[in-house]
């Protein structure tokens, strides 16, 4: 490390980390997002086994992504990632209407958790580049998301795959950060 | 910085007054030094493929790039540049052609295996359909698929009860590999897959499967795989050979994952990481063979 490095590193204030939970069905796009989100190609992706983990700088802060494995027989262990979560974002694939059930089922269940309680919520409704997504406020109403008291939280119409939608929810997530009820 | 300085007067300056002080002690140019100073190997055709691209000489930059039938054509052109003489090196030409059959094939090989995984699978194409019913009935010879959308896809290693999401990125590519397995190593593929569903330690077979397609993909891509065709293909490689790669793959990876014994499958890409390191290193040698 060069000392004009070190010098700069003492002089800005080390950005603040948080811990961003990236959940939804499988197939509905949440490594496509952590890429597009880190600015990496998207066009060789391949189903989850797992989770992957990237950090992102964003408005002063550093955002760790943790992209958590959507099918069926690994959502147990989505439980395991819970801990210390600042932000959670729930991804929809929009356009798989006859899926809205099983994936506001998970929802709400990620929403009665004890260790995610108050944590902000941001609901991608995915995929709006296909001629066949459901629109947002479809979605909102579908899931019931205005019964939702507990805590802040934002649906946003987005495509992981063109990008669109994806900066203003990201903006909402630096809004909320500390928005955290106790 | 100095590695920097170093590489480019290497490159610009050094590089061809070497060659050139060579080429006056010995009377032969690069190509046929290297012809003559390897055996038959990946180690001849990556030195030859090495000083072609780096060459000044138009002719010798665009043979790498040669179609298939013009590749003699462009033997010929290439002794003509360099002036020599057929009748004094009686071999060389058929050993620079070889080479040059190698490096453009690998070329087109690539190709090819990007339009497949750029085809997406299409639940209306009845080829890939039936394509997608046979790899079941391989897998599972004495279970009968109950429905076209049905939970027993996740019985081989799929997510969901639709196999046709998870192709994604990697397209036919992903289909055609799983097949080529079941196919040809039916016996090896079923061992395998009754181990994936390990209830401790098993993974999901088709979707790692997928995920080592984009592993043989992406070596083939960054060109880590010349090795080994260059070793395994006396002439032009074909897309069957790759299909062979993934087959060493799933195998391979099957054997390193049990060794491993992980903790649990959300683990799968640090391992996947480290078995993606281990087959990196053995394509760096030169006499690689890696065979199932």
């Amino acid at each position: 490390m060069g000392l004009l490095s070190i010098l700069r590193k003492l002089k800005s204030a080390p950005d603040q980390e948080v811990r961003i939970l990236l959940l939804g069905l499988d197939n509905a796009g949440k490594t496509t997002l952590l890429k597009q989100l880190a600015s990496e190609d998207i066009t060789h992706i391949t189903p989850t086994q797992g989770f992957n983990i990237k950090s992102v700088q964003s408005q002063g802060f550093k955002l760790n992504v943790w992209d958590i494995g959507g099918q069926r027989k690994i959502r147990p262990y989505w439980r395991n990632y819970f801990e210390n979560t600042d932000i959670l974002i729930y991804v929809i694939d929009s356009a798989d209407r006859k899926r809205f059930e099983e994936t506001g089922q998970e929802l709400a269940e990620l929403l009665d958790e004890e260790k995610l309680s108050g944590v902000p919520v941001l609901i991608f409704a995915n995929k709006q580049d296909l001629l066949t997504a459901a629109p947002a406020a479809e979605i909102a109403e579908g899931l019931n998301l205005h019964t939702i008291r507990d805590r802040v939280w934002q649906i946003q119409s987005c495509s992981a795959l063109t990008g669109e939608g994806v900066q203003d929810g990201m903006n909402w997530v630096c809004k909320n950060v500390n928005a955290k009820k106790k | 910085m100095i590695i920097h300085l170093w590489s480019y007067l290497y490159k610009h300056v050094f590089r061809f007054w070497i060659k050139w002080i060579l080429r006056q002690l010995t009377g032969k140019c690069e190509l046929q030094r290297i012809c003559d100073g390897s055996k038959k190997s990946a180690e001849r055709t990556l030195k030859i493929e090495h000083s072609l691209e780096s060459s000044k000489n138009k002719v010798l930059q665009s043979a790498v790039h040669a179609p298939e039938d013009e590749v003699k054509k462009y033997v010929a052109l290439i002794m003509k540049e360099k002036k020599i003489d057929i009748q004094k090196d009686t071999g060389f030409s058929l050993k620079l052609q070889m080479c040059l059959l190698q490096i453009t094939g690998y070329k087109k090989l690539y190709l090819d295996v990007e339009d497949l995984r750029k085809c997406q699978y299409n639940s209306c194409n009845e080829g890939h359909e039936k394509q997608l019913i046979e790899l079941w009935n391989l897998l599972m010879p004495h279970e009968k698929l109950k429905a076209r959308i049905t939970k027993q896809w996740c019985d081989i290693g799929f997510q969901g009860d639709d196999p046709k999401t998870d192709f994604r990125g990697m397209g036919m590519l992903g289909l055609v590999n799983l097949l080529y397995f079941s196919k040809h190593y039916t016996h090896e593929a079923r061992q395998i897959l009754t181990r994936s569903n390990n209830p401790k330690l098993g993974y999901s077979y088709a979707i790692v499967g997928i995920n080592l397609t984009e592993m043989a993909y992406s070596l083939l891509k960054n060109g880590a795989l010349k090795t080994y065709f260059y070793n395994l293909v006396p002439s032009v490689a074909q897309m069957d050979h790759f299909h062979r790669f993934y087959c060493y793959l799933a195998y391979e990876f099957d054997k390193f994952w049990f060794e491993e014994e992980p903790e649990s499958i959300m683990y799968f890409n640090q391992y996947r990481e480290k078995f993606h390191e281990i087959i990196k290193r053995r394509l760096q040698d030169y006499d690689v063979v890696l065979a199932l």
